[in-house]
């Protein structure tokens, strides 16, 4: 038995798998977990919008003792700081190492779904080795456009680390 | 061996329903790739992730395995008994696993899949080692002895 506070580890080694097998691999599994998200969060973006997001947000937060902050500003966008990984953080104390694309199933499921809900999301992953992350998601094109501009001056050498959905 | 000298030693919160995600991974290689996808993954995480416990096992050292079931077990409140020998032979009486404890709460039920994980990662560590450990199912659990070959 894998015990579930090892669960990460071998999800790594999952998405070592899946990385070995090709882009195409990869991609239809976010899609099968964004599909399976859907059903635990959509709803709640959808009917409460930001505010939603927010409330599943905070659950997360409580539940898994992530070192973060989630903040709504004026109702035109959400943003959640994830100042301490847990799971990136277990993965990196990892004798097998972590997979190199082990922070982008976040995103991998959080913009289908922020698309569904007609939302507009932009990740900064920070790091893959830093268990840390920014993600904002806005009601406006205009504002998450403006916003994705800063984001990508902070990755001029890394652009992988920025994604968004539009 | 004491729980602080292993190379994992979890603190904290316990979230039983990662063996459901543990799962949902396992089934999702078994059905696009095949066993063979879910032998290398489970192979990769007994001898990679689990680096410590499987070189000290070809070393002829059990006392981490043994220390790992001890330890994690107790984590997730299960009912069980782990007899120790001074040779580092032992037997572990497991009369309900946790794991399918969770999945049977999450309406899971796929016994062998979970178990050949088990298993699998079982035969990993003791391949080449001078043990072996042989699963007997029971009813909500199993009895592992760890046993020289």
């Amino acid at each position: 038995m894998i015990p579930s506070d090892h669960f990460v580890k071998f999800y790594s080694e999952v998405f070592k798998y899946l990385q070995k097998r090709g882009q195409a691999a990869v991609d239809e599994y976010y899609s099968t977990i964004a599909e399976h998200q859907k059903t635990h969060c959509l709803k709640l973006f959808q009917e409460k919008g930001l505010t939603g997001m927010k409330e599943y947000w905070d659950h997360i937060i409580f539940e898994e003792n992530c070192d973060a902050d989630a903040i709504l500003e004026d109702g035109k966008s959400y943003t959640f700081y994830m100042h301490g990984c847990p799971s990136l953080g277990k993965v990196l104390d990892n004798d097998a190492g972590v997979c190199d694309i082990y922070c982008m199933h976040c995103p991998g499921w959080v913009l289908p779904v922020m698309s569904a809900a007609g939302y507009y999301c932009v990740y900064d992953l920070v790091r893959k080795d830093i268990p840390r992350c920014i993600l904002k998601a806005f009601k406006h094109l205009e504002d998450a456009q403006k916003y994705l501009e800063v984001v990508k001056k902070r990755h001029l050498n890394d652009p992988e680390m920025v994604v968004c959905n539009f | 061996m004491k729980p602080e000298e292993m190379r994992y030693c979890s603190t904290g919160e316990v979230h039983l329903d990662f063996h459901g995600s543990t799962y949902v991974g396992l089934k999702y290689l078994l059905d696009h790739f095949g066993m063979e996808a879910v032998d290398e993954v489970l192979t990769n995480t007994a001898e990679k992730v689990y680096k410590s416990i499987y070189e000290r096992l070809q070393r002829g050292d059990s006392s981490e395995l043994i220390c790992h079931w001890r330890y994690y077990l107790e984590r997730e409140k299960c009912d069980f008994t782990l007899t120790e020998n001074p040779d580092g032979t032992a037997v572990l009486e497991l009369r309900e696993c946790p794991a399918l404890r969770q999945l049977a709460k999450e309406k899971i039920d796929d016994r062998p899949l979970i178990c050949h994980a088990t298993e699998k990662m079982n035969s990993v560590w003791c391949e080449g080692s001078p043990f072996e450990i042989v699963v007997e199912h029971q009813e909500k659990g199993c009895r592992q002895t760890l046993r020289f070959k």
